[in-house]
């Protein structure tokens, strides 16, 4: 009887061990309380749950080769990683998940996350910052006769430079505009591209004379600034990137757009800058960025730059004062305010009505660093907080749906041995359980429902062994021998069909990818947890059951 | 003591006629849909595209949600009502509508939110739940599952080889493929739509069959050994079949069970998964009745062992914990 002392100090062992695993206990992270992130403790079951479970973002990241050419993908994605991990550990989200998949993409999860746009700017911004001089030898002029040329060589002179021509009695409207911050609208250029053709089709009459440039962009407020209607935007910026015309820039200069468009009335109207090419500083020589409030210029980023920047930032900007320097992120001009001194370690950064909120994001991608690639969403999911806390009550009353029609069909057939059953069940429940908690597996609704439908496959080797006992109760064996034999027997079918499916999750983890691995894992927990619960823990129950009767009681199966 | 289908004699083998006619008819059936609505309906983690689950305050027309949609120029999105009537999700999945958005794959489902809150005010629909996936992850993720399956079936057929006879093997594959061939005529039937949780199911069905062919192959095997002089293989897989009748009644049972809960509790997104795992579990006891019988009796007869050793190899693997078959080449080699 040593034997099955033993069996049952392992087996309560084991369950005590699994008690402990899955025990919720304190810990200290960071929750949302109020719409803020703080540290706090909190009670947790150490079983962590997928985003479909609790809510949350799943991004996939992959670098934007239309944007720019990337020779080592790999190891451009590593850095990015850095960044990524970085903004998201600021942005103070609790249990991020950034890491590569592969070589080619970055996977971003967010728990809990409810503004989902919000949460993507601020990981996909490259955060690329330059400040630059903005042009004032009316380089742009020069050019234009030859840039009008090689649009019209182009196929591009057409269509929306009547606008132009109409446009120009605004011109007054325009430049006003322009000296008042604040009219800027924050609709990003990027929407407002999309409703261009709409616009252009509507309102364009026949094409008049001129170039596409001459006749279309304007000399704004400022030196080196130019002011281009919606209408020609998009032909401008088409003629903007043809080869022809990056090789007839002016030399040392480069065009950049401004990140707002600005309304006239019922006119939009885009900004266009000429900058001199070479940076005074860039982002690199950042060491902090904050957001702040302005009373005069609203909402603002102020940033503070380390020794050797803030050397080259002062002199570079006591050569030119009285000019516009320009604050270039993303290749798009946030703004350019005229330097009326030399700046040393201290600046700003003016949002122009922006948000206190983009001046926070804006402060916290500056902060981690530009991302070394542009990257773009290759997938995207995002999943309700309540919807997930839904899933997971259908889920658990699922569960107990299961089980419980499980124990009456053991109970109701095999009785006594089926109560056996119904406690080895239960401990397979927990065992897998802790299993999973130890693996950190995630659990998913998938996961949840293969964990369900588990608990009806389990019983399947008590069903084979119950069932050969009473065969060889049939033979006319005693119910110790039945028993014996009954497991014996059993056991090959057991194996062969444990060793089957054993291999095939192995093949699954190792050539399936993302959920089919999480599958092969959770199906093999729940293979080990049922093969020893079938096997063994039942079998020292039937043990001990057989060494509190006197042989000639009749078994119960 | 409770007993069904106890000491039964169904001949099950003599009617593999009318079996492989029914399931030839079923997987022509899914054939002829397959041709006639064309390809299957994989869903977006694979094709690549937009889902979104959006509710409504007040229950919307839906002719309406398609008119905004389609002036937002999402156009041929499918609109479904999801649940209770103010839910709803919208499915965009043309490829060349997401990889022309230069943002990427979230794309539309930006303009979809935009377009809704402009036509039914910001506030009156809530987006629950949003999956934009571009088609490049899709289709890797489509041929890691392929390859994972294969490679799967082939591992189960080399341990079966080694364990049995290649015999058994064979048939043990060839039955279990033949599942997943009804399975996907009943998928295509009934236009479920291939998900990731489908094609969990699919998996999970490929060990459940081929684990209720095993179990019933290893009574065959046990049952060879027994074998009454001039008995024949068929009569022996019948036995076979009828003497494991309880334990697969009790255990499609119990998994049924499992199943029928998840289907009627587990809400919408885990219905197809627990469609699919109700339709195999009739399947996979079908199949290994009246399909991979059959297909053993089949190859035998194609190849049929030309020497004792391969039946003495099959039925001695599986009597490494047994104590009789020792005791019982003891007694033969007594009588030598």
């Amino acid at each position: 009887m040593a034997n099955l002392k033993y069996r049952i100090l392992l087996i309560v062992g084991l369950f005590a061990a699994s008690a402990w695993a899955l025990f919720p206990r304190t810990v200290v992270e960071r929750v949302k309380r109020d719409g803020v992130f703080v540290y706090d403790t909190v009670r947790r079951v150490p079983l962590k749950r997928g985003l479909d479970l609790q809510g949350g973002m799943h991004l996939t990241l992959e670098v934007d080769e239309s944007k720019q050419a990337v020779a080592n993908k790999s190891e451009a994605l590593d850095r990015a990683l850095k960044v990524v991990r970085q903004r998201i550990d600021e942005f103070g989200v609790s249990e991020p998940v950034v890491q590569k998949a592969g070589t080619e993409r970055i996977i971003v999860e967010l728990p809990g996350i409810d503004d989902a746009e919000r949460a993507q700017d601020v990981v996909q911004k490259s955060a690329f910052l330059e400040f630059q001089i903005t042009d004032k030898t009316q380089a742009f002029e020069k050019v234009m006769p030859r840039f009008d040329e090689i649009a019209k060589n182009a196929g591009l002179s057409t269509a929306s430079q009547a606008k132009a021509s109409g446009d120009t009695t605004k011109k007054v409207g325009v430049t006003s505009l322009l000296t008042q911050k604040s009219d800027s609208s924050k609709d990003s250029t990027g929407k407002a591209v999309a409703t261009t053709g709409a616009d252009s089709a509507a309102t364009t009459p026949a094409a008049v004379t001129g170039g596409l440039f001459s006749s279309s962009v304007q000399a704004g407020q400022i030196p080196g600034q130019y002011i281009v209607p919606e209408a020609s935007y998009a032909a401008i910026e088409r003629a903007l990137a043809l080869p022809a015309i990056q090789g007839a820039m002016p030399p040392g200069k480069v065009m950049r757009w401004g990140v707002d468009s600005l309304v006239s009335g019922t006119q939009r109207f885009f900004a266009l800058y000429v900058l001199d090419s070479r940076p005074i500083i860039t982002g690199e020589v950042l060491t902090d960025a904050r957001p702040s409030t302005d009373p005069v210029e609203g909402n603002v980023v102020q940033f503070t730059l380390n020794n050797e920047g803030a050397r080259r930032f002062k002199v570079e900007t006591g050569k030119h004062v009285k000019d516009n320097m320009a604050i270039v992120l993303d290749q798009r001009v946030v703004t350019a305010p005229v330097l009326n001194s030399a700046i040393g370690r201290n600046g700003q950064i003016t949002l122009g009505g922006g948000t206190l909120q983009s001046a926070q994001d804006l402060a916290l991608v500056l902060r981690a660093g530009a991302l070394p690639v542009p990257l773009k969403v290759a997938e995207v999911r995002s999943i309700g907080a309540s919807l997930g806390a839904d899933s997971i009550n259908k889920g658990a009353l699922s569960l107990a749906v299961a089980f419980l029609l499980i124990v009456v069909i053991l109970v109701g057939y095999y009785r006594f041995s089926g109560m056996l059953a119904v406690a080895a069940l239960v401990l397979y429940l927990v065992y897998t359980l802790a299993v999973l908690a130890g693996f950190n597996a995630v659990l998913t609704l998938p996961g949840l429902a293969g964990f369900v439908l588990s608990i009806g496959i389990a019983v399947d080797a008590n069903v084979l062994i119950f069932e050969r006992i009473r065969e060889e109760l049939d033979h006319g064996k005693s119910n110790r021998l039945a028993i014996d034999e009954g497991f014996r027997h059993a056991l090959s079918a057991i194996v062969d069909t444990s060793a089957t499916t054993i291999l095939s999750g192995m093949v699954l983890y190792q050539y399936g990818t993302g959920p089919v691995r999480g599958f092969a894992v959770t199906l093999i927990a729940g293979l080990v947890a049922s093969l020893f619960t079938a096997i063994f823990v039942s079998k020292t129950f039937f043990m001990i059951w057989l060494s509190r009767t006197r042989g000639n009681q009749t078994l119960s199966i | 003591m409770l007993r069904i289908f106890h000491n039964t004699k169904f001949e099950f083998v003599k009617h593999w006629r009318m079996a492989a006619g029914l399931t030839i008819a079923f997987i022509v059936a899914g054939l002829v849909t397959f041709g006639i609505t064309g390809g299957v309906n994989y869903g977006i983690e694979f094709t690549g595209g937009t889902l979104m689950q959006v509710q409504f305050k007040q229950a919307p027309d839906v002719a309406v949600v398609r008119s905004t949609l389609d002036k937002a120029g999402i156009t041929g999105s499918e609109i479904q009502q999801y649940g209770t009537n103010t839910e709803y999700t919208i499915r965009a999945r043309d490829e060349k509508q997401v990889e022309a958005q230069a943002a990427g794959a979230e794309g539309i489902s930006k303009s979809i939110a935009s377009a809704l809150d402009q036509q039914f005010g910001a506030g009156n629909v809530t987006i629950v739940r949003t999956e934009a996936v571009g088609p490049k992850v899709g289709s890797e993720l489509r041929s890691g599952a392929f390859t994972a399956m294969i490679i799967a079936s082939l591992f189960t057929l080399i341990y079966l080889a080694i364990r049995f006879d290649w015999r058994f093997g064979a048939a043990a594959v060839l039955s279990t493929a033949h599942d997943i061939l009804v399975t996907f005529a009943f998928i295509k039937m009934f236009n479920i739509e291939v998900s990731l949780t489908v094609v969990a199911a699919i998996l999970t069905l490929l060990g459940y069959s081929a684990n209720d062919t095993i179990i019933i192959f290893d009574r065959v095997r046990e049952d060879l050994k027994k074998r009454i002089k001039g008995e024949s293989l068929a009569k022996v897989l019948d036995r076979a079949i009828n003497e494991t009748l309880p334990r697969s009644i009790m255990t499609h049972a119990t998994t049924l069970a499992s199943t029928l809960a998840l289907l009627f509790i587990a809400g919408e997104v885990i219905r197809p998964f627990a469609m699919v795992m109700a339709f195999g579990v009739f399947v996979a006891t079908f199949s290994s009745i009246y399909v991979a019988g059959p297909l053993l009796l089949w190859i035998e007869s194609k190849y049929p062992r030309t020497s004792s050793d391969s039946t003495s190899r099959a039925v001695n693997a599986g009597n490494d914990n047994s104590g009789d078959t020792r005791s019982r080449k003891a007694e033969r080699l007594a009588a030598r």
